[in-house]
C-alpha cells in the first residue's frame, strides 16, 4: 500500500492509527495533513483530523507484498482467544514474509478482482483493500465479530485488511438421546419413544469476494443415537413388561434416525362373549296390513293380524351366553373378558322350557316381553265378549287378551293381563291391564291403566332410588361412628343398630320412615300386579329395619345386603321394557289415562282428562281443560280453548312440545319450568334453553 | 360404670355423670336420675367425666331430654368432652334436642 488516509480525534491519534493500518513506523512515511481536528461546540461542527501518509519509496518497494493481504483467523468459543491472537500476530506476520503459510495462498488472491473485497473460507474472513473502497460485512445471528479486540455492536461493519478481525460462535452442540417407555390401552402396548441426539456442527458461510458480505453460520447436523439393546431390556425388565416382545421393533428403535414410537411389546385383547339370547322363531307382533284372500278379493274386516300358536310348537330357543377369552397385558397380566349373563326366562301361562326350546303347551297369541335380561313368556288366552259389558255380563276379570264387541256400561270394570280391545265406546267404568287398551268409540268419565305393573315398578324403582342412596350414606355413617374415638360399640352385640338408627330417623335421615311408608303403601296395593318377589322382600326388611320395634338384631351386614338388593331392583326398574304398553282411543272426556308408554288419541281429542304417557302422548284432535303430561314428548293439533279452561301441558325438561294451534291461556311445564301463553299462536315447538326457561 | 353427683340449689339442679354413658347406664339414667330432676325448673348435665358413648347411652340421654322438657323443665348439656362433641355433631345431636340445649 503506498499510501493511506487516516482519521483521528486529533492528529497525533490519525498518524497513529494510520502507521498502525501500513505497519510501518514513522520514519519511513512521508506525513499530509489534510484537515486539522476542531472540537466543535457540544458536538456540533465537530470534525476529525485528517493525514495522507505516504510511503517513502525505500521502503515502498519491500513492504509491497507484506501489506497487500489481511489474514484474519477465525478463534471460535476460545476463552483466551485475545491472548492467542496478540502472540500469534506478529508471528504470522514474519511467516508471511516468507510466504510459507498455506492461508497465505488464499490470502495472496494476487486478483485484481479481489481488490477493494473480502470473502470468507475456511471460518476466516480474508479482505483486500482498495485505495478508494473499504469493504464491509454485515453480521448475522449468533454471530459475534470482535474487531481489533472490540466488540461490534451494530449489525454490519467496515473492515480492512489492517484490522484484526475475530468471529465468535458455536462452533458445535450436542443433544443427548432421548426415549421412554410407555404403557398404553390398558396395558395392551408397550410403547419405546425414541428421540435420538443430534450432533450439530457449525461453519462461517463461505462468500466469494465481493464488496459486502454477510456473515452466516452454515449448520450441520449428524444423527447419534445412543440407545442400547441392553438398556432397553434392562427398563422392560424394571417395568416387568414381559409378554410377547418385539425385538425387531426394538432393534428398529436402537437405529432409528428420527424420533419416533415403536411398539415394542404387544399384549393380547380380551375375547368379549355373547350373552345369552332368545331366537324367536314365531311371530308375536301383531300386524296392520290388508290381506288378498283365495279368490283374489280383499276382505277390508280383517285389517289386523294377531298371531297364534299351536299346542306343542316351539316358540323360541334359548341360546346360552358364550364366554369371552381373556386376554394378556405386556406385563403378563390377564386382561378379563366381560362377564356374559344368561337371559332369565319365566315362562307364563301356556309355555313351559323343555332342554333349551321354548314350547307352547296351549294354543293362543304368544306373548314375549324383554326387559334387560330378564324375558317374560307366556300364551295369551283371549276372551271375545259379543255384547255389551254390562249389569247382566258382570265385570270382566281375564287371565289374558279382552275383545269386547259392545259397549262398557256404566260402572263396569275390565281388568285383564292381556290387551283390552273395546269396539264401541265406555262410560263411567274402570279399564286395568297389565298391557295395551285400544277403545273405538267415546271414553266418558272413565279410567284406564295400560301397564299396571310397569308403572307400578316405575314409581316403586323411583322411590328405592332414594332410599337406596340414604341408606348407603346411612351406612358410611355407621362404619364412621364406629371409627370414633370415643365411640363404645358394645351395644351392637345386645341391642344391634336399632337405637343408633332410631337417633339418626330423628334428624339426619327424618325423611327416610316417609318414603318407607310409601313404599310399602304401594307395594301392598299393587300386589297382584307385581310378579317379583323382591319387591315385598325388601317392605318386609323396611318395616323390621326402620318402622317397627322389633328385638330383631340388625347388623351391619344386613343393612349393607339390603342396599345390594335395593340397588339391583332400582336398576331393574331403569331398563326399558319391550314391548311397552300403549293406549289408543278415539277421544275422551272427564276422564283419566295412564299408561307406561305411548298414548295416542286419535278422534276429535280429549276434554278434562288427566292424561299420563310414560312414552309419546299424541294427540291427533284437541287438548281442551285438563292435564296431560308425556315422559317422552308431546305432540298435540290444538290446546287450549277460548273461554279459559285450565289446561296444562307437561314434559320432563329435556323433551318438547309441539303444538299447532294452542289457544291464549295454554300452560306449558317442561321440567320444573312453566310458561303460560299471552295469545294464541300457531305452530309452536316449545323446549328449555340452556338457563332454563321455555322457549318457542 | 356410671355414677352420678347431683347439688341442688332450690329451684337449680347440677347432675355430674361419671363414667361411661353407655348401655349399662340405662337403669341410673331412667330409674335413678329422671326421677329426682322432675321436681326442678332448671337442670345442668355436666359430661365432664365421660369419656365414652354408645348408641344407647346417646339414646337415653335424648329421651331424658325430651322427657323433661316435655314438663316444661329447661335442661342444659355442658362440659362435653372433644371427642364426644364429634359424635353429637355426626349425628346431629345439637338439632335434635335443640341448639341451646348443648352449651360450652
Amino acid at each position: 500500500m503506498q499510501n493511506l488516509i487516516s482519521k483521528g480525534k486529533n492528529l497525533e491519534e490519525a498518524i497513529r492509527i494510520g502507521l498502525q493500518l501500513m505497519h510501518v513506523s514513522e520514519a519511513e512515511v512521508d506525513i499530509e495533513i489534510i484537515q486539522h481536528e476542531t472540537n466543535g461546540f457540544i458536538g456540533i461542527g465537530k470534525k476529525p483530523a485528517i493525514v495522507k501518509l505516504t510511503l517513502t519509496n525505500h521502503y515502498a518497494t519491500n513492504s509491497t507484498s507484506l501489506n497487500e493481504h489481511k489474514l484474519v483467523e477465525a478463534y471460535p468459543n476460545q476463552t483466551n482467544v485475545w491472548e492467542g491472537l496478540i502472540e500469534g500476530l506478529p508471528e504470522s506476520l514474519s511467516l508471511r514474509e516468507d510466504n510459507l503459510l498455506p492461508i497465505s495462498d488464499e490470502g495472496n488472491r494476487n486478483n485484481e478482482n479481489v481488490i477493494g473485497k473480502a470473502w470468507i473460507k475456511d471460518n476466516q474472513i480474508y479482505v483486500k483493500d482498495a485505495p478508494d473502497h473499504f469493504s464491509t460485512v454485515s453480521i448475522g445471528p449468533n454471530i459475534q465479530l470482535y474487531k481489533n479486540q472490540q466488540l461490534v455492536k451494530d449489525k454490519s461493519a467496515i473492515i480492512s485488511e489492517k484490522d484484526s478481525l475475530h468471529v465468535k460462535f458455536e462452533r458445535e452442540s450436542i443433544s443427548e438421546t432421548k426415549w421412554n417407555i410407555s404403557i398404553i390401552e390398558n396395558g395392551l402396548k408397550a410403547i419405546l419413544h425414541v428421540e435420538p441426539g443430534l450432533q450439530t456442527i457449525r461453519n462461517l458461510r463461505e462468500v466469494e469476494p465481493n464488496e459486502h458480505i454477510e456473515l452466516l453460520v452454515e449448520e450441520k447436523q449428524n444423527v447419534i443415537n445412543t440407545l442400547e439393546y441392553q438398556l432397553v431390556l434392562k427398563e422392560l425388565e424394571n417395568r416387568r413388561i414381559i409378554f410377547n416382545l418385539n425385538h425387531t421393533e426394538i432393534m428398529k428403535a436402537i437405529n432409528a434416525s428420527t424420533a419416533g414410537d415403536f411398539v415394542i411389546a404387544e399384549g393380547r385383547n380380551a375375547h368379549q362373549g355373547e350373552d345369552g339370547w332368545l331366537e324367536v322363531l314365531v311371530d308375536v307382533q301383531p300386524k296392520n296390513g290388508l290381506v288378498e284372500n283365495e279368490d283374489g278379493t280383499i276382505d277390508f274386516r280383517e285389517s289386523k293380524l294377531i298371531p297364534t300358536v299351536e299346542k306343542g310348537m316351539v316358540i323360541a330357543i334359548v341360546h346360552p351366553p358364550i364366554p369371552g377369552i381373556p386376554g394378556v397385558t405386556v406385563t403378563n397380566d390377564p386382561l378379563p373378558a366381560k362377564q356374559t349373563h344368561p337371559i332369565k326366562l319365566k315362562t307364563g301361562v301356556g309355555t313351559e322350557l323343555i332342554e333349551d326350546k321354548l314350547v307352547a303347551t296351549e294354543s293362543g297369541r304368544p306373548f314375549i316381553e324383554k326387559r334387560g335380561m330378564l324375558i317374560k313368556a307366556s300364551i295369551i288366552p283371549k276372551l271375545l265378549h259379543q255384547d255389551n259389558v254390562s249389569l247382566s255380563s258382570g265385570n270382566i276379570r281375564f287371565n289374558g287378551d279382552v275383545e269386547i264387541t259392545g259397549e262398557v256400561e256404566d260402572y263396569m270394570t275390565v281388568e285383564a293381563d292381556g290387551d283390552i280391545y273395546v269396539h264401541k265406546s265406555a262410560s263411567y267404568s274402570n279399564l286395568t291391564t297389565m298391557k295395551s287398551i285400544i277403545v273405538k268409540g267415546n271414553v266418558t268419565n272413565c279410567s284406564l291403566d295400560a301397564g299396571k305393573n310397569n308403572m307400578l315398578i316405575m314409581e316403586l324403582g323411583h322411590l328405592i332410588g332414594i332410599m337406596h342412596q340414604q341408606l348407603e350414606k346411612m351406612i358410611i355413617l355407621i362404619k364412621q361412628l364406629s371409627n370414633s374415638a370415643a365411640f363404645k360399640t358394645t351395644d351392637f352385640s345386645v341391642t344391634g343398630l336399632q337405637p343408633l338408627i332410631r337417633i339418626l330417623l330423628e334428624k339426619k335421615f327424618q325423611d327416610f320412615p316417609n318414603h318407607a311408608k310409601k313404599y310399602m303403601e304401594v307395594v301392598e296395593n299393587g300386589q297382584d300386579y307385581l310378579e317379583d318377589e323382591d319387591w315385598t322382600h325388601i317392605a318386609v326388611s323396611l318395616r323390621t329395619v326402620f318402622l317397627t320395634l322389633t328385638n330383631q338384631v340388625t347388623t351391619v351386614h344386613k343393612l349393607t345386603s339390603l342396599a345390594e338388593k335395593m340397588e339391583k331392583l332400582s336398576t331393574f326398574s331403569k331398563l326399558p321394557v319391550e314391548p311397552n304398553s300403549y293406549i289408543t282411543i278415539s277421544d275422551s272426556v272427564n276422564s283419566r289415562l295412564y299408561s307406561s308408554g305411548d298414548i295416542n288419541i286419535i278422534g276429535k281429542g280429549c276434554i278434562n282428562t288427566k292424561v299420563h304417557a310414560g312414552g309419546k302422548l299424541f294427540v291427533g284432535g284437541i287438548v281442551r281443560g285438563g292435564e296431560v303430561y308425556g315422559r317422552l314428548g308431546v305432540s298435540i293439533e290444538e290446546a287450549g280453548s277460548a273461554n279459559g279452561t285450565k289446561t296444562v301441558i307437561a314434559t320432563p325438561h329435556d323433551q318438547q312440545i309441539q303444538i299447532r294451534k294452542a289457544h291464549e291461556g295454554t300452560v306449558l311445564k317442561i321440567g320444573n319450568a312453566r310458561h303460560v301463553l299471552k295469545e294464541d299462536r300457531d305452530w309452536i315447538t316449545a323446549k328449555l334453553n340452556n338457563e332454563g326457561y321455555i322457549i318457542y | 360404670m356410671l355414677t352420678l353427683s347431683i347439688t341442688d340449689d332450690k329451684n337449680n339442679v347440677k347432675v355430674n355423670l361419671n363414667g361411661d354413658l353407655d348401655i349399662e347406664g340405662t337403669e341410673i339414667v331412667n330409674e335413678e336420675l329422671l326421677p329426682k330432676l322432675i321436681n326442678f325448673s332448671k337442670v345442668n348435665v355436666s359430661l365432664k367425666e365421660v369419656p365414652f358413648v354408645d348408641s344407647t347411652g346417646m339414646g337415653l340421654l335424648i329421651n331424658l331430654v325430651k322427657t323433661l322438657q316435655e314438663k316444661g323443665i329447661v335442661i342444659t348439656i355442658s362440659d362435653v368432652n372433644k371427642d364426644v362433641l364429634e359424635i353429637f355433631d355426626l349425628l346431629q345431636l345439637p338439632e335434635i334436642l335443640g341448639t341451646d340445649v348443648i352449651v360450652s
